[in-house]
C-alpha cells in the first residue's frame, strides 16, 4: 500500500477512539472545500480574458491585455489560450499547468439578478445565499450541508477574520491568524465543565468546548505533524495557504478552509495593481496544489474563488473600473472537470454598463452540496441546478 | 413595601446604564421599584461633546467625483476620519455622566440605524448621533419626524436616488418594516410603493449637510397609503403610521428584547406598554417607567439570562472596576473585533444582539480582553484594591455576578483575586 493509498484508505475508516470526534464526524470522507475570497470585487473580464470579443476591446482602449494591444507590454500571450479565445490573464500563467493537466475550470457570468453595488451588502449576498440578506445566517449553515451535532469542527478561516459563509448557530467554525496563535490565545479560556443555569449560559458552553476541542484536534495533529517540502511565496496570502496546507496534510480534515485575498477595489490604476494580485493568487495556488499533490490529497480538495461582484465592463477615466455584477471564477482540484462552464455573458446586452449574469452563484454552492459533498442541494426548490465543474 | 436589595438594584442599572457603577447600586438599594426607577430615569443635562478634526463633507465629495485617484484620497482620508469618529465614541462611552440616556442613545440607534460606511460622510453620522441622544428619552413621534429629514438617513437609504419617474423603494420599505409598522405586519408592497412615491424628491444637500426637498423630483400625486387617501408627501405618511396601533406594539416588542428577554416576548406585557406609550403621545420615558415598574423587568427568570454586549463589557467593565484603561483607539478596535464596531452597524437591522453576540471568534477576543485588563502586578496591587469598594465578598459577588458564578472561587483572601476570578467567570458575559 503506498502513501496516498493508505491516506485515501485511512480517511474512509474511523479508528474508534484514535481520531477525534470533529474528524471522524466529517461526513464527507474528507471532501475538503477551500473557499478564497477575492476581496473588493475581483475583475473578471481581466482574469479570464475574453480576446475573441471586440467590444472588449472597445470598452477598454488602455485597460484591456488583447493580442491586437501592442502598446501593452503586459498583454497575454498565445500559449495562454485556455479554449475558444478564451485567455489567461498573464499573471496567473503559473496555474496554466494545472489547466493543462485537467484540474482547473472557469465558470463565467456568475453572479445574481439585480446586483448590488456596495462591498458590504454584496459579500453579505454572497455569505448568506440570498439576495434580500433576510438574515445573517452563512449558506454553509444550511440544513443537511454541514454536520450540526454541538461539539463538530467543520471549517477553519485563516489569516482574515470574515467567518461570513459560517455565521449562525451551526456554524462551527474558527478563526485565526495562524495555528500557533490560535492555541496561545485558547490557553485562556476555561476548560472546567459546568451546568449552565439558562440558555445565554448554554450557548456560551457549546462555544467554549467547540473552541477547546477544535485546540485539542490541532495540539494534537500539529505536534505529529509532516515536514513540509513545497515551497510557499513569502507573502501573507502564501502564508495563509501554507497554514492550510499544514493543517490538510496533518490531518486535520475539516470540510471547509477559507482564506482571503484583499485588494481586488481597482478603481484607480489598476494595472499594476491587479497583476500583482493575481501573481499572489496563482503563486500560492500552485504552491498549495503541489503540496496536496504530494501528500496524495489533491483528489480530496476541491478549491473556489468568489467576490462580491466584477467589475464594470467600459474602463473609467483613471485607468480602473468601478464596481460591477457578473464575473468569472475558477475552480481546482484533482476532481474537477476541466473547461469553461456557463454560458459567455453579452457584451450587447449590458445592465447600466455591467455585465448580465447568465450563472447563479447559488448554482455554485448546489454544485458544491450535491456533486462534491453528496449532499442534498438546499437550493433545489428555488431551482438553482448544480453544474459541473466538478 | 418591597425594598431593593443589592442584587436587584445590581439588575435595574447594569440593564440601563452602562455598567453598574458600585456607588449608583449602592444608592438604590433600600428604595422601592418606583422611587429607584425615578432616580435612575432622572437623567443630568445631556452632553454631545465636540466633535473631532475631520475632513469637510463638501471636500470629500469634491475628492471623489475628481477621478480615480480623487477617490482613493478621499476614502484614505474617510478611513482615518471614521477612525477618530470610533474613538470620539469610546471617550464619550467611557466619560458620559448620563450613562443611562446614552444607553437608550444606542438603543434608538440601532432602530433608526445608519453606518459610517454605508454613509461615508463621518460629520453627517455625528449629526445624527446628536440628534438621537439628545431625543433618547422624548418623544417618538418627534424622533420619527425628525430622523426622516436627517441628512444621514437619507444617504444611507438611497433617499437622493428616489426621484419622480425612478422611485427608490428603500427608504419607504425600511420605515415600515424597520421603525414603525415591523416586518409582515399591516402593510402590503402596494403601501411601501405609495410611500416611496410619497418621499420623491426628499435628500440630502452633501453640500451642506442639511435636509432638502426638490420639488422639481417630487412625483407630486395622491396616494393611498395603509388605506388613507390623497396622501402626497413625506410628512403625511409619517402621520398615518403614528396614528397605526402596531407602531407602538412595534417600540414595545423591541424594548422587550433589550431590556427583559432576547428569546420571545410576552404579548400581555408589550400590548400595555403600547397602550400607554400610544397615550403618552409617545413619551419614551412614559414607556420606560412602565417598563422597568413592570413585573416582568423584575422577574427572577428574565436575570441574567442576556449575553452582555461588547459594549457592555468592554465600556462597562472599564467604568465600574479601577483597571487601567487602554487607549481609545485600541478599545474601538477591541469593539469591533467583538462585533460591534462604534457607529457602524453591519447591516440597516443593526446588530441582532443576544447569541449572536458569541461565537468562537468573540469569545477568544472577550476572554483575552479581560484576562488582559485584570492582569495586575505586585506593585499595583495595593493601588488598585484601594479603589475597590469597601465592602463584604458576598457584596462584591453580588454586585459583579447577575447569577451564582459556575467556576470556584478563589479560597485565599485578597478582593483583587476575587474581582479577577469574577469577571473571568463565564457568568460575567451576562447581565
Amino acid at each position: 500500500m503506498n502513501r496516498r493509498d493508505f491516506l485515501k484508505y485511512a480517511s474512509l475508516t474511523p479508528l474508534a477512539g484514535m481520531i477525534p470526534s470533529v474528524l471522524a464526524n466529517n461526513p464527507h470522507n474528507a471532501k475538503i472545500l477551500l473557499l478564497v475570497e477575492l476581496k473588493g470585487g475581483n475583475d473578471g473580464l481581466n482574469t479570464l480574458i475574453p480576446e475573441h470579443q471586440q467590444a472588449y476591446y472597445d470598452a477598454r482602449p488602455k485597460l484591456n491585455l488583447g493580442l491586437k494591444n501592442k502598446n501593452n507590454k503586459l498583454r497575454i500571450t498565445k500559449n495562454l489560450e485556455l479554449e475558444k479565445g478564451f485567455y489567461l490573464n498573464p499573471y496567473l500563467k503559473e496555474l496554466k499547468p494545472v489547466w493543462d493537466q485537467g484540474d482547473m475550470a472557469w465558470i463565467q457570468g456568475v453572479g445574481y439578478p439585480d446586483a448590488d453595488r456596495s462591498h458590504f451588502y454584496s459579500i453579505d449576498v454572497w455569505n448568506t445565499a440570498d439576495p434580500l440578506v433576510r438574515n445573517t445566517n452563512g449558506w454553509l449553515t444550511k440544513k443537511g450541508l454541514l454536520p450540526s451535532e454541538a461539539n463538530t469542527l467543520n471549517g477553519i478561516v485563516i489569516g482574515d477574520d470574515n467567518m461570513g459563509p459560517f455565521a449562525g448557530k451551526n456554524g462551527h467554525a474558527v478563526a485565526m491568524q495562524s495555528p500557533r496563535t490560535f492555541l496561545r490565545q485558547t490557553k485562556y479560556l476555561n476548560r472546567k465543565r459546568y451546568k449552565p443555569q439558562n440558555d445565554s449560559l448554554a450557548h456560551l458552553l457549546s462555544t467554549q468546548n467547540q473552541i477547546n476541542s477544535a485546540a485539542d484536534l490541532l495540539q494534537t495533529k500539529l505536534h505529529q505533524a509532516p515536514r513540509h517540502s513545497t515551497r510557499f511565496p513569502n507573502s501573507s496570502f502564501g502564508r495563509d495557504l501554507q497554514q492550510v496546507s499544514n493543517l490538510i496534510t496533518s490531518g486535520v480534515h475539516l470540510p471547509v478552509f477559507k482564506v482571503t485575498l484583499a485588494g481586488f477595489d481597482t478603481h484607480a490604476g489598476q494595472v499594476d495593481g491587479h497583476n500583482n494580485l493575481l501573481y499572489h493568487l496563482g503563486g500560492g495556488l500552485r504552491a498549495f496544489q503541489k503540496s496536496m499533490t504530494a501528500a496524495g490529497l489533491w483528489d480530496n480538495v476541491l478549491v473556489m474563488t468568489y467576490s462580491e461582484f466584477g467589475r464594470r465592463v467600459a474602463e473609467n477615466s483613471s485607468m480602473g473600473t468601478d464596481h460591477g455584477s457578473a464575473s468569472a471564477h475558477f475552480v481546482l482540484g484533482g476532481r474537477v472537470n476541466k473547461g469553461i462552464h456557463g454560458k459567455e455573458p453579452s457584451f450587447e446586452n449590458l445592465d447600466n454598463g455591467d455585465l448580465i449574469p447568465t450563472v447563479d452563484f447559488r448554482q455554485m454552492y448546489a454544485t458544491i452540496a450535491q456533486r462534491w459533498w453528496r449532499r442534498p442541494n438546499p437550493w433545489a426548490r428555488e431551482g438553482y441546478k448544480p453544474l459541473h465543474f466538478v | 413595601m418591597h425594598r431593593l436589595n443589592l442584587s436587584d438594584t445590581r439588575h435595574l442599572v447594569s440593564r440601563t446604564a452602562l455598567g453598574q457603577e458600585w456607588a449608583g447600586v449602592k444608592a438604590l438599594e433600600g428604595k422601592t421599584r418606583a422611587e429607584a426607577v425615578s432616580i435612575l430615569l432622572h437623567s443630568g443635562k445631556v452632553h454631545t461633546p465636540g466633535i473631532p478634526a475631520t475632513a469637510h463633507w463638501s471636500k470629500l465629495d469634491r475628492m471623489r467625483s475628481n477621478n480615480g485617484y480623487g477617490k482613493h484620497n478621499a476614502l484614505m482620508q474617510m478611513n482615518r476620519d471614521n477612525k477618530s469618529m470610533k474613538a470620539w465614541m469610546v471617550k464619550h462611552l467611557l466619560s458620559t455622566r448620563t450613562p443611562v440616556n446614552e444607553r437608550m442613545t444606542l438603543f434608538w440607534s440601532n432602530h433608526f440605524t445608519s453606518s459610517l460606511d454605508g454613509v461615508e460622510h463621518p460629520r453627517l453620522i455625528y449629526k445624527q448621533n446628536k440628534f438621537l441622544r439628545d431625543n433618547a428619552m422624548g418623544s417618538f413621534a418627534g424622533m420619527l419626524k425628525g430622523i426622516i429629514k436627517d441628512p444621514a438617513m437619507l444617504v444611507y437609504l438611497d433617499a437622493n436616488k428616489n426621484i419622480k419617474g425612478k422611485v427608490n423603494e428603500n427608504f419607504a420599505r425600511e420605515l415600515l418594516e424597520l421603525f414603525t409598522l415591523g416586518r409582515g405586519h399591516a402593510y402590503k408592497e402596494a403601501d411601501i410603493r405609495a410611500a416611496a412615491s410619497a418621499f420623491t424628491g426628499w435628500g440630502a444637500d452633501l453640500h451642506r449637510g442639511t435636509f432638502k426637498f426638490d420639488a422639481s423630483k417630487h412625483e407630486n400625486k395622491p396616494v393611498t397609503f395603509l388605506g388613507v387617501r390623497n396622501i402626497t408627501n413625506g410628512n403625511q405618511i409619517v402621520d398615518v403610521l403614528l396614528n397605526h396601533h402596531r407602531t407602538a406594539e412595534f417600540i414595545a416588542e423591541k424594548v422587550w428584547r433589550e431590556f427583559i428577554s432576547d428569546n420571545y416576548h410576552d404579548r400581555r406585557y408589550t400590548q400595555r406598554w403600547a397602550k400607554v406609550f400610544r397615550s403618552s403621545n409617545y413619551s419614551i420615558k412614559v414607556l420606560m417607567l412602565e417598563v422597568l415598574n413592570s413585573d416582568a423587568f423584575w422577574d427572577a427568570r428574565y436575570r441574567g439570562n442576556m449575553i452582555k454586549s461588547p459594549i457592555d463589557l468592554v465600556i462597562g467593565t472599564l467604568r465600574i472596576l479601577p483597571f487601567a484603561k487602554l487607549p481609545y483607539d485600541d478599545l474601538a478596535h477591541t469593539l469591533e473585533l467583538l462585533g460591534q464596531d462604534p457607529l457602524n452597524p453591519p447591516t440597516v437591522k443593526g446588530w441582532a444582539g443576544g447569541k449572536n453576540w458569541i461565537n468562537t471568534q468573540t469569545m477568544l477576543v472577550r476572554t483575552s480582553f479581560l484576562n488582559k485588563i485584570t492582569r495586575y502586578s505586585g506593585s499595583t496591587n495595593a493601588h488598585l484594591s484601594r479603589r475597590l469598594p469597601k465592602t463584604t465578598g458576598m457584596n462584591v459577588v453580588n454586585w459583579l455576578s447577575p447569577v451564582t458564578p459556575v467556576l470556584p472561587l478563589p479560597t485565599t483572601p485578597g478582593k483583587l483575586r476575587l474581582v479577577r476570578a469574577l469577571v473571568l467567570d463565564p457568568t460575567y458575559q451576562l447581565k
